[in-house]
């Protein structure tokens, strides 16, 4: 068990080491970020609607099309220099490499995510509840479900002709649940409701990630062999 | 199943699908009672339920074959698998055309976010990525395994989607056959209903097995071309990981 984990966390630091030298995928994707807050300001009149009132789901919208930006690449790097049938020759299983990925892609995400809520609160005057920590809890949950799939997606999309051109094709249509109960517990996090009222929404988000990550953990071998 | 038996399966059931659905169609036009409230309009439901059965059905089939396909590896079970969604992406559609077209005079609207409605609109998409990681893939066995697993990601998913959706409110009918004490029609209506719904599971699975036959024949003359060419039928050329 510890070795396995020991397999799982090398992935996830190898991409990460790579990640922290280059900080290409961090960069684009914080820029993103603040760039889509921008013009979202100027794509609201505020004489109608204050933009507070619609960030909740706009933060969900915002991390999801930044993942897109930042999941995509997950194996791109590893096509140069054959780096992929590297990782596969070595000692490692499937499901460790897969959920080597998915931990580094999160941590990656969850950077952007903190972005993006600050962003939010510093432009649109968004509250940051006292206790952040149920909203904490809730952004943590979404993003590591959104990336469990969008990894293992990215993994097919790689594999095929359209490339990134098909992730959201093929991801959207599954991340209804995801942004139906992310966005509604922020929501409502975000107006100061009590977190007990979100207990329910979370616990679909849980179950969500783990039917997520285990369905990945199981599928990835079939997509990567060869 | 040797393919002639699936062709004169897939021609039996066929024709007596066709038969019935003439049959269920002279019921909804000339036969059956008009619904008290909704008037006319309410026909439509003769079509659009059995549709929608039958497009979660396929799904149904196509999760099953695909999960049996990275089992055994068997192209022949993914040959079904694909016959399947092409079945329920047809009959997707239906729902999808003959629902908004009852819902303008029924509600007023041609869309309202009403669970089925969203989850049939959802359906109807995962079945089309399914078809589009299957055709942008060079390599066969590849595009057939993403594919695959597309299928049962989707398939996963659906009760959770399924879930968010009724979260989000609804106006949809409530279920008027599938109930646990029984349907709550006419009797009249009752009848059509199971006429359509058998003509069209008919319709369907002639349909899947004409089209699995022609998988099959597609993939033999691909093979004897190969060898024809002097090529073993490599089943993995250049095959690269992602």
């Amino acid at each position: 068990m510890t070795a396995y984990l020991r397999l799982v966390l090398l992935i996830a630091g190898k991409d990460l080491r790579v990640e922290f030298r280059t900080r290409e995928r961090v960069a684009a994707m914080g820029a993103f970020v603040v760039l889509t807050a921008i013009l979202f300001n100027y794509a609201v009149d505020r004489t109608v609607i204050h933009p507070r009132e619609l960030a909740a789901g706009l933060i969900w919208i915002v991390i999801v099309l930044a993942g897109l930006l930042g999941l995509g690449r997950t194996f791109e790097l590893e096509k140069e220099d054959g780096a992929l049938q590297g990782l596969l020759v070595a000692p490692v299983p499937r499901d460790a490499l897969y959920l080597g990925k998915v931990l580094s892609n999160s941590v990656i995400l969850l950077a952007v995510v903190g972005l993006t809520v600050g962003v939010f609160a510093f432009f649109f005057q968004v509250t940051i509840p006292g206790n952040p920590l149920p909203l904490a809890g809730v952004l943590l949950t979404g993003t590591v479900g959104f990336v469990a799939l969008g990894t293992l997606f990215s993994g097919i999309t790689a594999g095929t002709r359209m490339g990134e051109t098909l992730l959201p094709l093929l991801l959207f249509p599954l991340l209804v649940p995801l942004i139906t109960f992310g966005a509604a517990s922020t929501a409502h996090l975000l107006a100061g409701f009590p977190p007990g009222e979100s207990a329910y929404t979370l616990r679909i988000l849980i179950a969500f990630t783990l039917v997520a990550l285990t369905a990945g953990a199981g599928l990835f071998r079939f997509i990567v062999e060869d | 199943m040797s393919l002639r038996a699936v062709r004169w399966g897939g021609i039996g059931l066929g024709v007596l699908g066709v038969g019935l659905t003439i049959l269920f169609h002279w019921q909804v036009f000339f036969w059956v009672p008009t619904e008290a409230s909704m008037g006319i309009v309410q026909r439509i439901f003769y079509i659009h339920l059995p549709a929608a059965w039958v497009a979660f059905f396929a799904f149904g089939i196509v999760a099953i074959c695909s999960a049996v396909y990275l089992w055994l590896g068997e192209e022949k079970v993914d040959h079904a698998a694909r016959a399947a969604a092409e079945g329920g992406m047809i009959f997707t559609t239906i729902v999808l055309t003959s629902g908004p077209l009852w819902a303008r005079l029924a509600w007023g609207t041609w869309w309202t976010w009403e669970p089925r409605l969203t989850l049939t609109l959802l359906l109807w998409f995962i079945y089309l990525g399914y078809f589009l990681v299957r055709s942008s893939t060079e390599n066969r066995e590849r595009g057939r395994k993403f594919a695959a697993v597309v299928g049962i990601v989707g398939a996963l998913n659906i009760p959770l989607i399924h879930m968010s959706v009724l979260w989000f409110r609804s106006l949809h009918p409530q279920p008027v056959v599938a109930r646990t004490d029984g349907p709550q029609l006419h009797p009249d209506m009752a009848t059509t209903v199971f006429t359509a719904l058998g003509a069209w599971t008919l319709v369907f699975l002639s349909l899947f097995l004409l089209r699995y036959g022609v998988a099959r024949l597609e993939a033999q003359a691909e093979r004897r071309e190969a060898e024809g060419r002097g090529m073993a039928p490599s089943p993995q050329p250049g095959m690269t990981a992602p």
